[in-house]
């Protein structure tokens, strides 16, 4: 950028951000016409409110596009923070419209719930009697888990040319999870096009995976949206259960679990590089978490005499595990009948998550990696002062910066757990549920609040808590730092 | 196009945000992550933290599969294996960032060939070639040439008393028909002019005209010609070296000016021709001592710009007529050019230029470029068939961004006016802000 333009430039390029978020919303608008579609090819009355929403979002991105003239088009950091935080905000919003106005009838407190709940694919609904919603309405819920499991700024980023700079690059930055982020290909908008294709690829796959079980194409749809993005939405009250199928489970866990590997990493499986692959520290200890998790599931179902076939020691808490760790929330008939340890242990699944760079939620295993093995270099070097240890993931040496970052952000994300819980007890909501649910939500997992309490779900919280948990589950999708760095003086000063 | 970087240096990191604004992709190796992580969140590009010179590194860099391998890491022989693996990788293009004329020797050509280097950036030789065109013609600031003079590019700051100063374009344009006013460098900026646009005193004129008429342009600009002989330097650098030791040597009396003692017993191996002095030029006795009162020119090559350019005013100061100064840093440019510093040397612009070259030559056989602070020139072959020889240049819609300023056909330079109608295989010489090069050339295939 010339110098003349750093004199004269506000800390934030607004006008830029506006006609960005401008053709954002324009394509957010296109979205909506797929649940438009799906509501008029079954003849329900939702087509229309879908249909305005969906006008309504292309003129003003219109409007905001062409209106909008900024004086450069230079994005810097605080532009591509800004961004991304107020790209999700706005499509919550827009998203929420359709709950209002369609069948739904949704107060506006659980209609931007719900719209956030997709979008950073935590998957918790308050949306009750899921059974009489219309399919316009259940497409709807699935394509923003679907749009925000890989990322709305990734999905631009693939398709428009314009934001093929620098300033996209801030944006990547600002919205994909992982302490690093793995570029596969030289420019921007080739790696979010692989991304995506992979994404869609695994989606085609899994859609016709379950269509050929006992799941019709609607319904397969929905839940291949809601399964690769690890949201958690089904289109039946009972969620899953409602088909019983083994097979249907089995391919779930499948999809779940590569839902929570780093897409990067299964790109660079595709090209055949399987050196990578297998010295990846973190997907080793992603395997290894589930296996561990899966014995002691086991012994504790055993030991609480739930076994009921061989589905309960095996299907049934692998598909628990896998969907806890993944962020994804669908559970198995009667996991609440595990008990307090297995619950105990979903607690720490809910904080891992899986895989940097995949679309699940919580503080990604990559991190964990980074805090144990510190811990266990500062513990090596109480006995041993002088000795020089460094960290070392994926068989390359992390700098202690980076270390550093990584403890900054897990001591940062307890906080915001402990705060939002206390927040919510304040509220009158019974402490476990309100620790359970900050922590659910700003893990993305969507694990209902009733676990203690089983039936009832997030729809029971005052509206206060409903906004304070889509405030958290925001923070948890852009990984805190993109959405707290904006609330910061620093920020908004030179 | 898929370039690969070897070495995040200075040079490295330049070259990479250039051509990443160029919009091609670009791959940048190095060993220290630190360098690469800045680059990696700031720019989009892609960078990975490996050894330039293994195979492995380089395999994972995708060199196998690349368009164009560049080696700029700090070693010469480092450079040289890393182009050579990358060649024997599959790279289709190599270059290798050298500092000894050894490698451009063309006697040695073919055995660097056999190693796997196509093409060598050196920057301190383009450097010293380019400081001794300074000192020949001291009243130009940059000099580019074509076809061994068909054409000429001159740049040219405007004195107070200039007549040209506070005419429009459209009036010079009328009565000077042998002269382009390609570009005006005012400020910190640099800008394509219209017919509207006024010149004024003070400002960088890029003219580009004939060789039969560039005699008239120093009158007409208001320069007066010097005739340089006795040149002092300050800094015993390789680029130093370089100028000291070129096939011009015996035009001009180089004296030496070195703070270091060790440094001045090897110059005295090195430069056998020149005089050496062992002092720190910034003081003004030293200065003196060394002649400035009868130098014609005065050449600051430390690694310091700021030294540099603050000697250089003293030299002016002490009525030196031409002075040169490596900048290298490249927001001190524009600022060296405002106070009048005469010819500034980069070798980070000096790299750029051969890099752009060698990315032309994929379409052309010997393109020459030249990489200014915000703009480029270059030397492009219009193709049979390509959207800028179908019409008039009037018709063109060419961007604001860019202008075409002469041509050579058949051996023949010419200026392009309006009417003009490029023809194919015709040799444009088009001056482009920093970042558009990508877009001319897509007009000539």
């Amino acid at each position: 950028m010339e110098l003349r333009h750093i004199k004269n430039r506000s800390l934030v390029n607004f006008r830029m951000l506006v006609r960005i978020l401008g053709w954002l919303l324009g394509i957010e608008g296109v979205f909506m016409l797929f649940p438009a579609a799906t509501s008029a090819f079954y003849g329900e009355s939702d087509y229309l409110p879908f249909l305005i929403v969906a006008c309504l979002a292309l003129f003003s991105g219109a409007v905001m596009a062409r209106r909008s003239k900024p004086r450069f088009e230079h994005l810097g950091r605080r532009d591509g923070y800004l961004l991304t935080a107020s790209v999700w905000v706005v499509f919550s919003v827009f998203g929420m419209l359709p709950f209002i106005f369609s069948s739904a009838q949704a107060s506006v407190s659980d209609a931007f719930f719900e719209a956030m709940s997709g979008f950073t694919t935590t998957g918790a609904s308050v949306l009750v009697g899921t059974e009489n919603l219309s399919h316009g309405v259940h497409l709807w819920r699935a394509m923003m888990q679907w749009v925000g499991g890989m990322g709305i700024i990734l999905f631009t980023l693939a398709i428009i040319p314009m934001l093929n700079h620098s300033g996209g690059m801030q944006m990547f930055n600002a919205e994909v999870t992982g302490i690093t982020h793995d570029k596969i290909q030289p420019r921007i908008s080739q790696t979010a096009k692989s991304l995506w294709t992979i994404y869609l690829v695994l989606t085609v796959v899994l859609v016709l995976l379950l269509w050929a079980g006992p799941m019709n194409l609607f319904e397969s749809v929905c839940h291949a949206f809601g399964t690769i993005s690890t949201g958690g939405y089904s289109t039946s009250p009972d969620s899953i259960h409602a088909w019983d199928s083994v097979y249907i489970k089995i391919v779930m866990i499948i999809f779940m679990f590569l839902g929570g590997v780093n897409f990067a990493l299964i790109y660079r499986f595709i090209h055949g590089d399987f050196h990578t692959f297998r010295r990846n520290d973190v997907l080793r200890t992603y395997l290894i978490v589930i296996g561990l998790t899966l014995v002691m599931f086991v012994i504790s179902i055993i030991y609480r005499r739930q076994v009921y076939d061989w589905q309960s020691v095996t299907v049934d808490p692998l598909f628990q595990i896998v969907s806890t760790i993944t962020s994804t929330g669908f559970t198995v008939v009667n996991f609440e009948n595990w008990g307090s340890f297995v619950l105990a242990v979903t607690f720490v699944l809910m904080f891992s998550g899986a895989c940097a760079g995949s679309t699940s939620g919580g503080a990604k295993i990559d991190r964990l990696l980074y805090l144990f093995k510190n811990a266990h270099n500062e513990i090596y070097r109480c006995i041993h002062p002088r000795a020089i240890r460094s960290v070392k993931v994926n068989g390359k040496v992390v700098n202690t910066e980076l270390v550093n970052k990584v403890i900054a952000f897990l001591c940062i994300y307890m906080l915001l757990v402990v705060g939002g819980g206390i927040i919510l007890a304040s509220m009158g909501v019974p402490v476990v549920d309100a620790f359970f649910s900050a922590f659910s939500c700003l893990s993305n997992t969507g694990l209902g609040a009733g676990v203690t309490g089983v039936g009832s779900g997030y729809e029971i919280l005052p509206d206060a808590a409903k906004w304070v948990l889509s405030a958290l589950m925001l923070v948890g999708r852009l990984e805190i730092f993109t959405v707290l760095v904006i609330l910061t003086p620093t920020f908004w000063r030179h | 196009m898929k370039i690969v970087i070897a070495g995040s240096g200075e040079v490295g990191s330049h070259l990479a945000k250039l051509l990443s604004a160029e919009e091609q992709d670009i791959c940048l190796v190095d060993e220290d992550s630190r360098k690469l992580a800045v680059l990696d969140a700031n720019y989009n590009l892609m960078t990975l933290e490996a050894n330039p010179t293994s195979f492995a590194g380089l395999r994972e860099a995708g060199a196998g599969s690349c368009d164009l391998f560049i080696a700029v890491t700090p070693f010469e022989s480092n450079n040289i294996v890393a182009c050579s693996i990358a060649r024997n990788l599959g790279a289709r293009r190599t270059v290798a960032r050298i500092d000894t004329y050894d490698f451009m020797d063309p006697r040695n050509a073919t055995h660097v060939a056999h190693m796997g280097v196509d093409s060598v950036i050196y920057p301190e030789y383009f450097a010293a070639q380019e400081i001794i065109t300074s000192l020949r013609r001291s009243w130009a600031r940059i000099w580019f040439e074509l076809h061994d003079g068909c054409i000429i590019l001159a740049g040219v700051r405007l004195p107070e008393n200039s007549p040209l100063a506070g005419m429009q374009l459209k009036d010079f344009a009328f009565t000077n028909r042998h002269f382009h006013v390609s570009a005006i460098k005012r400020n910190h900026e640099t800008i394509i002019p219209r017919g509207g646009d006024r010149m004024e005193a003070g400002d960088i004129l890029y003219f580009t005209t004939t060789r039969d008429h560039i005699a008239d342009l120093p009158e007409l600009a208001g320069k007066t010609r010097h005739s340089i002989r006795r040149v002092l330097i300050m800094g015993g650098s390789k680029m130093a070296i370089r100028l000291v030791n070129s096939d011009e040597r015996d035009e001009f009396k180089f004296t030496i000016i070195e703070s270091d003692p060790a440094i001045c017993a090897r110059l005295t191996h090195k430069c056998p021709d020149c005089e050496i002095i062992q002092g720190d030029a910034r003081d003004t006795d030293v200065l003196v001592e060394a002649g400035i009162a009868d130098a014609d020119a005065f050449v600051a090559l430390t690694p310091n710009s700021e030294t540099n350019i603050l000697t250089c005013l003293t030299a002016k100061e002490f009525g030196v007529k031409k002075t040169v100064a490596e900048v290298e840093n490249i927001q001190f440019i524009a600022q060296a050019e405002g106070l009048n510093i005469g010819t500034v040397i980069n070798k980070k612009l000096l790299a750029s230029s051969t890099i752009f070259q060698t990315l032309l030559a994929s379409d052309t056989s010997t393109p020459k470029c030249l990489a200014l602070a915000d703009a480029e020139v270059a030397e492009i072959e219009a193709r049979a068939g390509s959207r800028i020889t179908r019409t008039p240049v009037k018709e063109i819609a060419l961007s604001r961004d860019m202008t075409l300023a002469g041509l050579i056909r058949d051996g023949q330079g010419m200026l392009i006016t309006g009417n003009t109608v490029i023809e194919p295989g015709d040799r444009v010489l088009v001056f482009c802000l920093a970042g558009a090069l990508h877009k001319v050339e897509k007009m000539f295939i």
